[in-house]
């Protein structure tokens, strides 16, 4: 796996350069929006990390402009604390996932990890999942596990679908906030700690192996094994 | 004074465009009046030419000169001469000219005042010209005195146009001045000054009208902004001085692999604090800034306060409360999606955290969000405090929060024009907090 980090803090790209090869993937580190643009037009990538104030060109225009060579390669826009209400923006111009900095590195890891893994098919183009013994489909509705039918409410539905997109991947709580709840803050009480253990509840009858498991300080994961029947 | 002055420049052009104008007015009125006034006169020479020359034909040229010895002696407007055809003289005269033997109209040089003298002259068969003349001078004084009429008129208007110019101009440079002395010392710091009104409603009380509120729009900002950095001073101080105490007294101490770690890991929780204060501070600053306003959308509200709903619903099940909802459907109004999600989660959570154990949610058109519950409610006292940063009530020091969930959802409401109250709860128990927006 391979990764373009594009930021020019020298202290933040050393810190993210070496925790992403830690976690074993490939980091080429560009220190301008004009050398990172580049790299990211010339050179295969898994994933952008681009920071969104740049000398040079920034993290927006370079953006538009891999998008506009027709390169899909997913992007993580880094932001400076309190930029978080202009996201928009950033997911407007073709980036598929942000983060505000300064960031606990778990949560850029499994940021990372959750769009190296990205299928190349849309998502809309899916009509079913299925994650081990675990189905979805999304058509008529129906989730099951090992042929039994799940009854799921409309928000442990859409946790379970976002779930299935990633499996075996860490997803963290503000993953899940954003992408299940569209909260783009931490709400004081533990909504998705909740919700999350509802779900599990509901997937795992007696005697089933868990589903999900929890990752300490980290979030939740989805086992992609299919276990023994 | 004129060339800084516009609306003594307007008034001086205007006064000299009257006067140009009662100028070519009075020399058309004169040209009018001189050429009507000959006409007339020509026309009383023909009349008395006529009846001389009836007398003539009835009395003969003994009965004409008499008659021209009577018209010359009445001494009127019109002078005759009875001369041969050789420019004898017979009877009449006119004083200090000698008209030559004339037929038909004729103007001659002299006369009073040197204006000319207009004669009509005509032939009687027995060798006799009759000449009858008016001077000219007369006419040119009634054409001039008709022509000095308007001139003056307008010389009037100019003058009461430029005083009334003056006296405007003063005027508006006094209330420049009370505008630009206001100005000047907002400029030294003094946001709360104002421009000065009259009071009479003008445009100039309209403009410095619309102005403070736009003053008044900048203080409201600027003194937010004040209220942030004081905020941070305050409440972001305390546990960055406690984090360097940490790590500072670890530095001290001996090395110890499982001390340090653990030092470090509070260290980290402690920060994750400050920075999520930190970003709250933030986000209530740029809502309250109103700069949000500008990205507005429609919201399906009812779907939105629904979605946060089934979210808590859940939230409140295991922790043993009840959440009941009266969400009416199809409301919509333009707004922050995100900052109103967040303002209910905040008022779900407080009413989670500080109420009791049934809490309530209602949506109503308006629109209008209440979240209720039978908790020990908030003193009348502290009703208005709680809405601001950090404010907490003394018997919630212990529970979790930032203090800052209440300030979002005041600053939420009034981003959207409406307004956040905290009242009794149903039945005097508890708390009501209510949100109403200003819906379009």
């Amino acid at each position: 796996m391979r990764i373009l980090v594009i930021e020019d803090d020298r202290a933040t790209a050393d810190y993210v350069a070496k925790g992403l090869t830690e976690e074993g993937f490939v980091v080429d580190v560009a220190r301008t929006g004009k050398d990172g643009l580049f790299l990211a037009l010339n050179e295969p990538f898994d994933v952008i990390v681009t920071d969104r104030m740049l000398p040079g060109p920034d993290g927006l225009s370079i953006v538009r402009a891999i998008r506009a060579s027709n390169i899909g390669t997913p992007v993580l826009m880094l932001t400076a604390l309190g930029d978080v209400d202009r996201k928009v923006e950033g997911l407007e111009a073709g980036a598929d996932d942000y983060l505000a900095k300064p960031f606990a590195f778990a949560e850029l890891r499994a940021r990372v990890r959750a769009l190296a893994r990205r299928p190349a098919a849309p998502p809309a183009e899916q009509t079913a999942l299925e994650v081990g013994d675990i189905r979805m489909d999304l058509l008529h509705r129906i989730a099951t596990r090992r042929g039994r039918t799940l009854d799921l409410l409309p928000t442990e539905w859409r946790l379970l679908e976002f779930m299935m997109r990633n499996p075996g991947v860490v997803l963290t709580r503000t993953m899940l906030l954003e992408k299940v709840w569209d909260f783009s803050f931490d709400p004081t009480t533990n909504v998705v700690d909740v919700h999350v253990s509802r779900l599990r509840r509901k997937l795992e009858g007696p005697g089933e192996p868990p589903a999900i498991r929890t990752v300490r300080g980290a979030g939740y994961v989805l086992e992609p094994r299919a276990a023994p029947a | 004074m004129i060339r800084r002055s516009f609306a003594l420049r307007a008034a001086l052009g205007a006064a000299g465009l009257m006067l140009l104008a009662s100028l070519l007015g009075a020399g058309w009125v004169w040209y009018a009046a001189e050429q009507e006034l000959r006409a007339q006169r020509d026309l009383a020479l023909a009349a008395e030419a006529e009846a001389l020359i009836r007398e003539y034909e009835i009395l003969g040229v003994a009965g004409l000169a008499e008659q021209a010895r009577a018209v010359a002696r009445r001494q009127g407007p019109i002078l005759v001469l009875l001369q041969t055809i050789d420019g004898i003289p017979i009877a009449g005269n006119f004083p200090g000219v000698r008209p030559p033997v004339l037929r038909g109209f004729a103007t001659f040089p002299g006369g009073t005042a040197d204006a000319g003298v207009r004669a009509l002259g005509t032939m009687l068969p027995p060798g006799m010209n009759l000449i009858l003349a008016a001077e000219l001078a007369p006419i040119s004084r009634a054409a001039t005195r008709l022509a000095w009429a308007p001139a003056f008129a307008a010389g009037c208007a100019a003058i009461i146009a430029l005083l009334l110019g003056y006296v405007a101009a003063r005027r508006i440079e006094r209330r420049i001045a009370g505008v630009g002395a206001a100005a000047r010392a907002i400029m030294d710091g003094d946001l709360t000054r104002r421009l000065p009104q009259a009071g009479e409603g003008d445009e100039f009380d309209r403009l410095a009208g619309t102005l403070n509120t736009m003053l008044g729009r900048i203080e409201a900002l600027m003194q937010a902004q004040r209220q942030v950095t004081d905020d941070i001073a305050h409440d972001l101080r305390t546990p960055l001085a406690r984090l360097r105490q940490r790590i500072e007294s670890a530095l001290a101490s001996a090395r110890d692999p499982d001390g340090d770690a653990a030092t470090l890991e509070e260290s980290l929780t402690e920060l994750d604090q400050v920075l999520a204060t930190f970003a709250a501070l933030l986000r209530i600053a740029r809502a309250e800034s109103g700069a949000p306003r500008a990205g507005f959308r429609p919201i399906d509200l009812s779907g939105l306060v629904g979605a946060v709903a089934e979210a808590y619903e859940a939230v409140a099940e295991e922790a043993g409360r009840t959440l009941s909802q009266d969400i009416a459907p199809g409301i919509g109004m333009d707004g922050d999606a995100a900052l109103l999600r967040q303002a209910v989660a905040n008022l779900l959570d407080n009413a989670l955290v500080h109420g009791g154990p049934h809490v309530g949610l209602r949506l109503a058109p308006g629109p209008v969000i209440e979240v209720t519950d039978d908790g020990p409610g908030i003193p009348p006292e502290e009703r208005e405090a709680v809405t601001r940063r950090f404010h907490r009530l003394d018997a919630s020091r212990n529970t979790p929060g930032t203090g800052l969930g209440l300030a979002l959802v005041a600053a939420t409401a009034k981003l959207h024009g409406g307004r956040f109250e905290v009242l009794d709860g149903p039945g005097g128990r508890g708390a009501t907090m209510r949100l109403t927006l200003g819906g379009r």
